[in-house]
């Protein structure tokens, strides 16, 4: 498993709470492996629980038709990558 | 002879949005034709087309043809092979590459690009049966329920006069309900076929979506579900003015609803109806505790079963209700909740004994038992099921990808426990309480 950049735990920390995950140790999520199904197994109910989260947090609004919407949810690294390309200038 | 009513209802306000572009009635006829022409001959299709403006054209093409829509109950391996085998004849429509069923398929993507068809709208009989949809009974088998197209015309007819659809001839139907569903088939695709709304061909998903859609669209009306509009009220973004809201599949807390009310700055109406009879009343929420029946539907308690049942233009034998209804008079009635065995889960339902009968049906599993934990009024979260399994061979993840290819994705248990032995009774019985005690002591070992 590769390590997390610190933003990365930070994401990491809002799928955990976010979701609800208590089995799931934020520092655990391996960032290159899948997000859904068979990675940390969630689905399309978290999806929208997690766009919730990130649009709360981050102000980033996920689309249906953002480009390459699966890929952003591949992995804890593509979408913390996706969150840092598009939130408001701090 | 029998008595007919047209494919679609005939006028200028256009029927679809597809991408940018408002598709006519007539530009669809020719679509639903050009389908209709290449269908093989059988009794019946499955409608699995996503996009809610192929889905409409599938539909209308199957209708046309005589031939039967099958809406499955979701888009799982196993449940469309089950299906498929119980309907050999069957041919499938699709639009995407995720779906996999064991039948001829046939690509629709038909865009509304067609030169317009200026001949008669076919009539089509009311007897002849349009749809067939399924759902979780308590056998553990999806059950089949008809509905013909004569039903299919009166219900749209009484939702259009008790929502005042007609006022604005071709204002938006914004779904985040999928066309499969029958509260999404009537409330978007019937609503444009057979009246004059205009159908979205995306269906919105993530906030953004519905947000995006409704303020294109301006003043539409949002087909929804508690779910979504829970979702939706919790994001950040102000929402455009709307026209009013249309919410079903699970009963919506009044506070909620009062909120949706103010924050779309819109009515909202509560329908209520199920896969077994459709749509058969609503309610104001925000005012109403009761329940008043669409026009023409009556209710009674059936004397056999004690549950209530509907009789109505769409429903010549009447039809029992899956809930704890309790009939005031003939036409209002109090919702007092689901039957034991129903799950509803995000606005989908499913029955424990079918839940149960899937999962020890997996090889390896010897016994097995979902339990859906109390509610935490205090939550937003959805909750989730949880199980209880004796499957020494198998891994949980191994468990839950078998049960992935026949249950929905929401009841997929969370946590599942792999235990040595349910703590069954002489009789066989799981009693609740023990099964929350183990769930709870094991869940702290995991």
């Amino acid at each position: 498993m590769s390590e997390q950049t610190a933003f990365e735990q930070e994401v990491a920390g809002l799928i955990v709470d976010s979701l609800n995950l208590e089995e799931v140790a934020a520092e655990d999520i391996d960032p290159e492996a899948p997000l859904f199904r068979e990675g940390l197994g969630l689905d399309s109910i978290d999806a929208l629980e997690l766009a919730l989260a990130i649009s709360r947090a981050y102000g980033v609004q996920i689309r249906s038709d953002d480009e390459n919407n699966r890929q952003i949810f591949a992995s804890l690294r593509a979408l913390a990558a996706h969150i840092e390309a598009n939130r408001a200038p701090v | 002879m029998s008595a007919t009513h047209p494919l679609m209802l005939d006028h200028p306000a256009p029927l679809a949005r597809v991408a940018d572009r408002d598709i006519s009635r007539r530009a669809f006829l020719a679509d639903v034709h050009a389908l209709a022409g290449q269908l093989p001959e059988a009794s019946a299709g499955f409608n699995l087309c996503t996009d809610r403006y192929h889905f409409a054209v599938a539909f209308a093409a199957l209708v046309l043809r005589g031939q039967i829509n099958l809406l499955p109950p979701n888009r799982c391996r196993t449940t469309l092979a089950e299906l498929a085998a119980r309907f050999p004849d069957a041919h499938a429509l699709v639009d995407s590459a995720d779906v996999e069923i064991a039948a001829p398929c046939r690509w629709v993507d038909a865009a509304g690009l067609r030169t317009p068809e200026t001949g008669t709208v076919p009539e089509i009989p009311l007897d002849q049966t349009a749809v067939l949809a399924f759902s979780s009974g308590s056998t553990g088998h999806p059950t089949a329920h008809a509905r013909h197209w004569g039903a299919l015309v009166a219900v749209t007819r009484q939702a259009r006069a008790r929502f005042d659809l007609d006022r604005d001839p071709g204002q938006t139907l914004v779904a985040t309900v999928p066309p499969q569903h029958m509260y999404g088939l009537e409330s978007t695709v019937l609503y444009a076929l057979l009246g004059y709304s205009r159908l979205l061909a995306d269906c919105p998903f993530y906030p953004g979506d519905i947000h995006a859609a409704l303020a294109e669209a301006g003043q539409a009306t949002l087909v929804t579900t508690p779910f979504h509009l829970n979702t939706c009220l919790r994001s950040p973004l102000d929402w455009p003015p709307t026209r009013r809201i249309l919410c079903a599949t699970a009963p919506l807390d009044p506070n909620l609803a009062a909120r949706a009310e103010t924050g779309f700055h819109a009515p909202l109406r509560e329908i209520y109806g199920c896969t077994e009879a459709g749509a058969i009343a609503s309610r104001e929420p925000t005012r109403d505790t009761t329940w008043m029946t669409y026009d023409g539907v009556i209710l009674e308690r059936d004397p056999a079963t004690g549950l209530a049942r509907a009789q109505g233009p769409q429903h010549p034998d009447a039809v029992l209700l899956p809930d704890h209804i309790e009939p005031l008079d003939e036409r209002h009635f109090r919702m007092q909740g689901r039957l034991a065995d129903q799950l509803n889960i995000a606005g989908k339902r499913a029955s424990l004994a079918e839940l149960n009968q899937r999962l020890n049906a997996i090889p390896g599993v010897e016994d097995g038992v979902f339990l859906a934990p109390a509610a935490d009024p205090r939550s937003s979260h959805v909750q989730r099921l949880a199980a209880l399994v004796v499957a020494p061979g198998l891994s949980e993840q191994e468990i839950l990808t078998r049960l992935a290819e026949s249950i929905d994705a929401v009841f997929l248990p969370r946590p599942l426990v792999r235990i040595e032995e349910l703590p069954r009774t002489a009789t066989g019985k799981l009693p609740r309480e023990r099964l929350l005690d183990l769930l709870a002591t094991q869940g702290e070992c995991a």
